[in-house]
């Protein structure tokens, strides 16, 4: 077991090396995050904006792009020079090569909401206070859901042309229950005053729980080098 | 055996065509104008029956993914695709209708409400289905994400039912049939299921038509003895 | 899951006790892509220390064969034995004694040679991978660049960078998928002569070409696939080149 940590934590270090040297994913994807918070402020106006409620919203619709560029650029480290190969032909579990991504993508975007938060937070006048430890907590399921399947996703086009925007085509309509929950949570916690239900929360991690399972089973068939 | 072909085919359609017009005739002549509703109530025998085929349709296609995964033959994409395309016309339908009844019943074409909603992301999961996969040009890879996304597609269904329960909501929960209304719903559901099976069918017979042909290489060879296909293959 | 512990990747003598056995035995081998044979009924016995060439021409199923026997790509039938175990379900065991030199470098080109090496190094469980890394770099005549780019590096020099990967975990089996193509000269016979002195310590050593003659001069045994199908199986030493040439072609 700890083996399989240390060739999990091996994997996705290696990617995060590779990108603290390029850092060609992280500053591209805070950029987008910002302009997109940026773009939805502006396009729904002051009065709109007041409600703070928008703000939930608009990180979600921040995350779902700017996730679906992470997941596909650390899945295009690994197709350039036939990398991908290299990690099929070691004597590793097609689980780990999975589990590493899938941290690599996480380690990304948790890095990215602590950049797009606080912008959200300041322009939309959200108020953070009620619950911060509620709204981290339903993100955070949020993007463990998120993660999981873009990136079953993300090794299952690499090998094709179907990137960019086709990529967040795959990606979204199956992570739409994710965003569902995640909002009406937000707007019971913030809006209502509820505190952070076990409903909620539990079909949040069953969600997870499905996604990983089910990534987990079929990640092995369509890994191709 | 062409000809036999033909006949059960001649009879299938006509079956489904007679059963389709009794029913409508039971719809508008034997079953009861509902009280507050009116006539636009009447939908509902399209509407329940169309959206438990776009259930059976994503089921079909569901199977048909896990048999490509598990046997990796084209014949099962043929059949995914075929019924995920039947699924998008049928929930399209469940939608269209949906939208009619609420219409009718809270005055606006659209609420998000948690069935709307529930039907309206199940369109979309499957109509994104349909749009990858033409982008994708080597066909085994296609049919091999179609399966994948076919799989997860349906396993989310459940998860989107589950979702929009946290919606509030307004739809009707469960409405007071008198015994014809009953009857008459199940009479609905032949002609309604008859046709979906048809049209699955009709576009699986197309697809392997189109997929057989667009084979590059020559027949099948059988593994052992005969030399394989043609090059261009790794 | 992955028991892999150093000795069993670097223990020189399994090598040794397979010897009088094979390294590879495929019997009625064949592989499906969708309704097409790729390759059909091949039947192949390679004993230990062999140095085999697979020739064809493009599409005749060589890569295939290749990436079936380094357990990348699964038969859709028959049988496939690496060194006495049935490979049809990879093992991490088997893995680790067999090491890939492919079509592409299979290297991060934004991380150091050095770096590279350890990654898979440690991937493969190996003790003291930088140690093995600098030995190796030292083999390959790249000791002084183990700190650059491999980004920075020429096709020659990535294709030797690439043969190192292969061998930092010590595999008895070596499978290499056209190494000379896009080399020039030098870079051959550096390739070439590394080849040699892993078939002179008694690994075995498959490679797919498709330079008939250069093969008959590097190898012992030449197989010839044709439509996916075994169609000459020749020991190298006296063969005509134009008879496996035509063979090839399959005039």
């Amino acid at each position: 077991m700890t083996q399989v940590l240390q060739q999990i934590a091996l994997v996705s270090g290696k990617d995060l090396r590779i990108e603290a040297r390029s850092r060609q994913t992280l500053g591209l994807v805070v950029v987008l995050g910002v302009l997109i918070v940026v773009v939805l402020g502006l396009g729904l106006g002051p009065q709109q904006v007041a409600s703070g409620m928008a703000a939930t919203a608009v990180l979600w619709v921040a995350y779902l792009f700017c996730g679906v560029l992470c997941f596909e650029k650390t899945m295009a480290v690994e197709r350039h020079d036939g990398a991908l190969a290299g990690l099929m032909l070691a004597p590793i579990d097609r689980g780990v090569i999975y589990a590493g991504k899938l941290l690599s993508n996480l380690v990304l975007m948790v890095m990215l909401a602590l950049v797009v938060t606080p912008v959200a937070i300041v322009l939309f006048g959200f108020d953070l206070s009620a619950a911060p430890l509620g709204f981290a907590a339903i993100m955070a399921g949020g993007f463990v859901g998120f993660a999981a399947i873009g990136t079953l996703f993300a090794a299952a086009v690499s090998s094709t042309r179907l990137q960019g925007g086709l990529l967040a085509i795959v990606i979204f309509p199956v992570s739409l229950p994710l965003v569902i929950v995640s909002t009406q949570m937000m707007m019971r916690l913030f809006g209502e005053g509820e505190p952070l239900g076990g409903t909620g929360l539990a079909v949040l991690i069953a969600f997870d729980a499905v996604y990983l399972v089910v990534s987990w089973l079929v990640f092995e068939l369509i890994l191709e080098p | 055996m062409k000809t036999v072909d033909n006949k059960i085919m001649i009879t299938y359609w006509l079956a489904t065509t007679i059963l389709f017009a009794a029913s409508i005739v039971l719809v508008f002549a034997w079953t009861p104008v509902e009280q507050t509703m009116g006539v636009v109530q009447k939908i509902f025998y399209l509407h329940l029956p169309v959206a438990i085929n776009t259930f059976l349709a994503c089921l079909v296609s569901f199977i048909a993914s896990v048999g490509y995964l598990w046997q990796r033959r084209q014949v099962w994409d043929d059949l995914a695709v075929s019924s995920a395309k039947m699924a998008v016309l049928l929930c399209g339908i469940v939608l269209l209708t949906g939208m009619i009844w609420g219409h009718s019943a809270w005055g606006v074409w659209w609420t998000w409400s948690p069935r709307l909603t529930f039907s309206l992301v199940l369109w979309l999961l499957y109509v994104a289905y349909l749009v990858i996969r033409p982008s994708i040009e080597s066909r085994e890879r296609r049919a091999l994400v179609s399966a994948v996304y076919g799989v997860v597609a349906f396993l989310d269904v459940p998860l989107v039912y589950l979702s929009v329960k946290l919606m509030p909501d307004i739809h009707p929960s469960s409405i007071a049939l008198s015994t014809e209304m009953k009857l008459t719903l199940l009479a609905c559901m032949v002609p309604v299921t008859l046709l979906s099976v048809g049209l699955i069918a009709l576009r699986f017979r197309l697809q392997r038509v189109e997929s057989l042909n667009s084979e590059t290489s020559s027949e099948p060879a059988p593994p052992t003895g005969v030399r394989g296909s043609f090059g261009g293959l790794a | 899951m992955t028991a892999m512990t150093s000795d069993t990747v670097l223990t020189t003598t399994d090598a040794a006790l397979d010897t009088a056995g094979l390294a590879v035995q495929i019997r009625g081998l064949s592989k499906r892509y969708d309704e097409r044979w790729v390759l059909s009924d091949i039947n192949l016995s390679i004993p230990t220390g062999s140095y085999l060439t697979l020739l064809g021409a493009n599409g005749a199923g060589k890569s295939t064969l290749l990436h079936t026997l380094a357990m990348l790509n699964p038969a859709t039938s028959g049988e496939l034995m690496l060194f006495g175990k049935s490979a049809n379900r990879p093992s991490p065991g088997l893995r680790a004694r067999i090491g890939v030199i492919g079509h592409q470098p299979m290297l991060y080109r934004d991380l150091s040679v050095m770096e590279n090496l350890v990654f898979f190094g440690k991937l493969y469980g190996v003790s003291r991978p930088a140690q093995r890394a600098a030995e190796l770099l030292e083999r390959v005549g790249l000791a002084d660049r183990a700190s650059s780019m491999v980004k920075t590096f020429s096709r020659g020099m990535i294709q030797r960078l690439s043969i190192a990967r292969a061998l930092m975990h010590a595999p008895d089996l070596m499978l290499a998928d056209e190494p000379f193509s896009g080399l020039d000269v030098p870079s051959v016979q550096a390739v070439s002569e590394l080849l040699r002195e892993l078939h002179a310590d008694g690994k075995t050593v498959i490679l797919t070409n498709h330079d008939v003659r250069q093969s008959l001069e590097l190898a012992q045994r030449v197989v010839v696939l044709r439509c996916g199908s075994v169609v000459c199986d020749r020991q190298a030493r006296h063969t005509n080149p134009d008879e496996v040439t035509r063979e090839v072609i399959g005039s």
